[in-house]
């Protein structure tokens, strides 16, 4: 995997910074979120995806494809959670303040 | 946390970004990655031996066929492409090279190339007899078209590498290695090319044999011309050896007492059995031709060209036939000289002068038997005979002093009848001859030197 860094390295540091501006955004945006229904339907394609990931079942370039696809939500995710956390902070100390 | 679980709800909206930045990535890293891992799977089957490798990648997968000689290398080469950072996956298409029963390689030359054919065990023994073949016949064309296979005897590539070693001693032919057998069949290059094969032969491995060996030598060729126009006897060809050569030439010198003997034999093996004893006597038969060609190949003697009158065709050709050493065959296509045009009694005594003054008639010692050596001679003497048809001649038999003087007188004269004899048989009449021994008493030389008694032991012959 390290190998791999080579190439992945820009792609994946631009998902955690996409990633943590969706995060930032999120926080303080309007309107509603995912149903929980939806949510539980994501996480279970999800799922299923890293399970065929993990598993090797799907060949050539469409496995690469698959990785690529799940390190980059990977370091998404990680991007919003960081990215929300530090705004409800941020918020947290402006409310504190006033 | 509450407030991050609320808005992680809304995190979706970013991820139609990154589906976007996953298809730049995708599109842009494939062929590199693709590059890379191909490019390392490579550099780890660097030193593995394999035949017809091919390593194709699909993403970070590679699809890797190739021709293994064992099992256990080709297992190997597949755990040492599993084993490189960043494949994923490795499609196995390897296999075996096929077994090959029997193990057969084949090494033929023909007029314009050499041809290495059959089953080769690995790309380095291929490419090593390849290399051997080249070095042996420089500058002739070398076609390669061994396949890999599995089931070589051991110690193959040395019995390999001495066979085409041998391919430079033929001129065409074909050499093959049957698991540890060898049939040969072709033409020597060179005399004594099959025996040197032969002798190479017996330096295979232990455990390889020769199973048939049907190499032919090119014909033992000895050669003689008789030119009376530039009075030149031209001696080319093989002799076995310097003993045999000397003796040829030594033979050649008596026999041709009126022509110049052009030497031009080489030494060489690889004459046929009876070499000596059957060029000897048609040596002999060419001395009696006024011109002709004598060709000895292996153990056929062709005899063409004139002789000097009727009767002599069918002596020469029936002697010859005589002579000759078993198991070997005479062809003689012999014709007869035009006869000379008849001359006076004056000038045809002129001629026997000449030729006895060039040589003379031999004899075995202290006997009448004439020696075969003086066969040339006599028929010249009987030609000019038959130029001068009216005159009578006398044969005239001389000896030099030592011994005995009665036993010199009856030899001369016997040797004299002999030489009558010899004459009437040739077809002279008879009546025209009449023979006389004189012993020593008419010396020519002077009796104390060898040199002069040689000259004193002679046959004259006088026109009365």
């Amino acid at each position: 995997m390290m190998v791999m860094a080579n190439f992945y390295g820009g792609w994946l540091l631009g998902s955690l910074l996409l990633g943590f501006a969706a995060g930032w955004i999120s926080v303080v945006q309007r309107g509603d979120g995912l149903s929980k229904n939806a949510g539980m339907g994501i996480a279970g394609v999800a799922a299923v995806l890293v399970g065929l990931s993990l598993a090797r079942i799907v060949p050539g370039r469409a496995g690469y494809w698959l990785d690529l696809f799940l390190v980059m939500i990977a370091a998404y995710l990680v991007g919003c959670v960081i990215g929300s956390w530090l705004r409800y902070w941020v918020v947290a100390r402006q409310m504190k303040g006033n | 946390m509450r407030g991050l679980f609320r808005s992680s709800g809304k995190w979706w909206r970013g991820a139609i970004l990154l589906f976007a930045l996953w298809a730049v990535a995708a599109w842009i890293t494939t062929p590199a990655v693709e590059a890379d891992v191909a490019e390392r799977s490579a550099a780890a089957l660097k030193s593995t031996v394999l035949d017809k490798t091919r390593l194709t990648p699909a993403g970070r997968d590679i699809l890797f066929s190739a021709d293994a000689f064992s099992e256990e290398g080709r297992r190997s080469a597949v755990a040492a492409v599993e084993a490189v950072p960043g494949v994923r996956l490795v499609v196995d298409q390897t296999r075996l090279v096929p077994q090959a029963t029997p193990f057969v390689w084949s090494i033929e030359r023909d007029v314009v190339r050499v041809t290495l054919s059959g089953s080769a065990p690995l790309p380095a023994s291929r490419a090593r007899l390849a290399d051997a073949a080249r070095a042996e016949v420089a500058g002739v064309e070398v076609s390669d078209r061994m396949n890999l296979a599995r089931g070589a005897p051991t110690r193959f590539d040395a019995a390999a590498l001495l066979l085409v070693d041998q391919i430079g001693k033929l001129k065409e032919g074909k050499i093959t290695l049957s698991d540890t057998k060898v049939s040969l069949s072709g033409m020597a290059r060179d005399l004594g090319g099959r025996e040197a094969i032969g002798a190479a032969l017996r330096n295979l491995p232990e455990g390889y044999s020769v199973a048939e060996n049907d190499i032919k030598a090119p014909p033992y060729v000895f050669q003689a011309n008789k030119d009376p126009v530039a009075s030149t006897v031209t001696l080319t060809g093989y002799v076995p050896d310097n003993a045999v050569h000397a003796a040829l030439a030594a033979a050649a010198g008596q026999k041709f007492f009126s022509e110049k003997v052009v030497d031009n034999l080489k030494a060489s093996i690889g004459a046929p059995q009876g070499f000596a004893n059957a060029v000897a006597p048609a040596l002999g038969a060419l001395s009696r031709l006024s011109t002709g060609t004598l060709v000895v190949s292996d153990r056929e003697v062709r005899l063409s060209g004139d002789a000097l009158f009727e009767a002599a065709v069918s002596q020469i050709r029936g002697e010859l036939n005589k002579d000759m050493p078993q198991g070997w065959t005479v062809k003689a296509d012999l014709s007869v000289k035009p006869a000379a045009s008849p001359v006076d009694a004056t000038v045809c005594q002129q001629l026997f002068n000449d030729l006895l003054g060039k040589s003379t008639i031999r004899f075995e010692s202290a006997s009448a038997s004439i020696d075969k050596d003086s066969a040339g001679l006599l028929d010249r003497l009987i030609e000019t005979a038959m130029r001068c048809p009216g005159s009578s001649i006398e044969v005239a038999g001389h000896t030099d002093s030592d011994g005995d003087a009665a036993f010199n007188q009856a030899l001369s004269e016997k040797r004299a009848r002999a030489v009558v004899d010899y004459m009437v048989r040739a077809g002279l009449s008879p009546e025209r001859f009449q023979a006389f021994g004189y012993g020593s008493k008419i010396p020519v030389a002077g009796n104390d030197t060898d040199a002069g008694k040689a000259k004193n032991r002679r046959i004259d012959f006088v026109i009365r």
